[in-house]
């Protein structure tokens, strides 16, 4: 107790530099916390831009569709029914669901060619599932049996297309045969998914079965729920199911998509780069920790005298440095608490202060981008910043506890 | 039985390749109670010798036996607990620390110590400090306090524990005539009082009129070793 009381005193012995360094940590923390918020708020964005415009929170498929998804297969379709929809329609939460026919592609403008991924859908059930309908530029969406398209802004950008303008997509059919789609664009897009603005071509589903001579089949259904967080469950309950009438079918969720567990790997590695700025505390604490024993080494040659042991010395250095680690972890944490609340009620528009369209860069972001609150990681980033002082300080305490007493008592 | 006995006590420096000996070979016995003063020219191995007997310091070759214990067999850690307990430190530029009390001072090597009630404690040091004539300024920082009354608070921090030995190196020699004397006075009084064994180092003829025992420190070597009246002592 009175070495803690010691402790205390010697914090405020040295103010200005107890401040610096409590000011250092707290900076690092507070980035910590800011950065963690807004990835997080970015990564969230991403997840609900792929459950909006190519996801949903549930797709029903064929598992030997799934395993070979990047390919586009016309084989292991789905053959769609009204039982099949039926039941689909009958899972708790469900809000809509969207049958939809995937296909490579070339885009042709009469000019140039460019390779697109083809989506033959129905736009009233597509509608229900994705947000397409407040994301256009330029025209509207088809209707079944009309000979038209809707295509990202960026893509037509590219292709130097215009709404009313005709385009050809040249496929292969289920057999391999070479065939064409001749349609109109009737509708551009410009969304916060990269995928939707640059590589989708939307087409009527009926003409697309049509042309790729797979009648009454699709690739996948996608479901949208009342619930994001109940997908994996509800997927489990579809499946059991669906199951009983067609074995190969399998129903995934959102969490399960590859771009999802890219995100958070991508997550993961951006904690270890954060990590790096709290190494950057420890070494103000290092730096701390030298200066004051360099100051106090008569002191730290007396109370040796005393007959205090260099394990007793050690730590009273290394208390001053956690009640360091303590105000600079404190004052983090609140600036990082107001600097979320500030993100999130006022949004960060990278389109308007530095008149950047994130979303032609790939990045998800349309509009102001907000934070999330993620309180374990304020108790990570505290409780780290506590550790690493206490860790950081405890060579350079015990460099100069274990020094000689004469030479400590003598040092000038 | 002696309280300290040195046989055949040297101390040899390194200093790169060249060897400096500090002490060569110093014979000694000091008594309990005895009031001793070492003095000497400057490098003549008198704050060496004190860092001998306060177990600072190890010797290169010989014998010391504080107490009836050979230091030589104890451990870093059986020296600092042989100091906590047993000797008492003042030093010349008094070694306070800044952000505390005077009492906290003293409180300090007390609590080290530990084995007494907090009121026990406190009482210990609150006579302590009356005994060392700062009754009144316990609440004062070094900061706030004149040189005498510094070294008042370090004799009281090395004396608040009861150890069997106080050692003081040159414990006046930043304090003027007048208030060398008012300290001299409180070790004396101590001394008398409690029956602690002071050994302290000096250059001042004056202060060595304090002491009934004089060791003349020359060329690492006791070369004189002569009993004072304490003459100046004020009974």
């Amino acid at each position: 107790m009175f070495i803690t009381k010691l402790a205390i005193k010697n914090l405020l012995r040295h103010r200005n530099r107890t401040l610096v360094t409590a000011i250092i940590i707290a900076f690092a923390i507070f980035y910590y916390i800011l950065l963690d918020s807004m990835i997080g708020g970015m990564t969230q964005m991403s997840y609900q831009t792929l459950i909006d415009y190519e996801a949903g929170h549930l797709q029903v498929v064929q598992e030997a569709y799934w395993d070979e998804e990047e390919e586009l297969p016309l084989e292991h379709l789905i053959d769609l029914d009204d039982e099949i929809l039926t039941v689909i329609k009958g899972v708790p939460g469900h809000q809509g669901s969207s049958p939809e026919l995937s296909f490579r592609a070339m885009l042709n403008n009469g000019i140039n060619e460019l390779p697109v991924v083809g989506k033959g859908i129905v736009p009233d059930l597509f509608g229900q599932v994705f947000a397409l309908e407040d994301q256009y530029v330029e025209g509207t969406m088809f209707r079944l049996g009309q000979h038209q398209a809707v295509l990202g802004q960026r893509l037509a950008d590219l292709m130097q297309l215009e709404v009313g303008d005709y385009i050809t997509l040249l496929v292969r059919d289920k057999n391999k045969t070479f065939n064409t789609i001749d349609v109109e664009v009737a509708g551009l897009v410009h969304t916060s998914n990269p995928n939707v603005n640059s590589n989708y071509v939307y087409l009527p589903l009926d003409l697309v079965q049509q042309a790729l001579n797979t009648d009454g089949q699709v690739s996948k259904v996608i479901v949208k729920l009342a619930n994001a967080n109940a997908a994996k469950r509800v997927a489990g309950e579809l499946a059991g199911v669906l199951q009983t009438s067609d074995p190969r079918l399998q129903v995934f969720a959102w969490e399960d998509l590859e771009a999802v567990t890219v995100a958070k790997a991508k997550q993961a590695a951006n904690g270890l780069i954060l990590g790096i700025i709290l190494i950057i505390a420890a070494i103000a604490i290092i730096n701390t920790v030298i200066l004051a024993a360099l100051e106090r080494m008569g002191e730290i040659g007396m109370m040796k005298a005393l007959g205090m042991q260099t394990k007793e010395v050690v730590y009273t250095f290394v208390l001053e440095s956690v009640g360091i680690g303590i105000i600079g972890g404190l004052v983090g944490v609140l600036f990082g608490v107001v600097g979320i609340w500030a993100l999130n009620l006022y949004g960060l528009d990278y389109g308007a202060w530095f008149n950047l369209d994130m979303a032609s860069y790939g990045i998800p972001i349309i509009g102001k981008m907000y934070g999330v609150w993620n309180p374990h990681s304020f108790v990570l980033v505290f409780g780290f910043g506590v550790l690493a002082s206490l860790l950081a300080s405890i060579l350079p305490a015990y460099w100069a506890a274990d020094k000689d007493p004469v030479k400590a008592i003598y040092h000038r | 039985m002696a309280l300290l006995e040195l046989k055949g006590v040297t101390k040899i420096y390194q200093q790169g390749k060249i060897e400096v000996p500090a002490l060569r070979g110093i014979d000694l016995t000091v008594e309990q109670g005895e009031f001793t003063t070492v003095f000497g020219p400057s490098g003549s191995g008198k704050t060496t010798l004190l860092n001998m007997i306060g177990c600072l310091d190890k010797p290169t070759s010989g014998t010391i036996i504080f107490a009836g214990q050979e230091l030589g067999q104890l451990n870093k850690k059986g020296l600092a607990r042989l100091r906590r307990c047993n000797i008492g430190f003042v030093f010349q530029s008094y070694n306070l620390i800044p952000v505390l009390t005077a009492y906290e001072n003293v409180e300090f090597a007390i609590r080290l110590v530990g084995g007494r009630s907090k009121k026990a404690m406190h009482e210990k040091v609150m006579q302590i400090l009356a005994d060392v004539g700062l009754a009144g300024l316990e609440n004062r920082k070094p900061g706030e306090m004149s040189g005498g009354q510094k070294q008042r608070v370090a004799i009281a921090r090395a004396l608040v524990k009861e150890p069997k030995l106080v050692l003081a190196d040159e414990p006046t020699a930043n304090l003027d005539s007048k208030t060398s004397e008012e300290v001299l006075e409180v070790m004396v009084k101590m001394n008398q009082e409690l029956g602690t064994t002071f050994i302290f180092s000096t250059h001042d003829p004056r202060v060595m009129s304090y002491a009934r025992r004089m060791l003349e420190v020359r060329d690492g070597l006791i070369s004189e070793d002569k009993r004072g009246d304490g003459a100046n002592v004020h009974h």
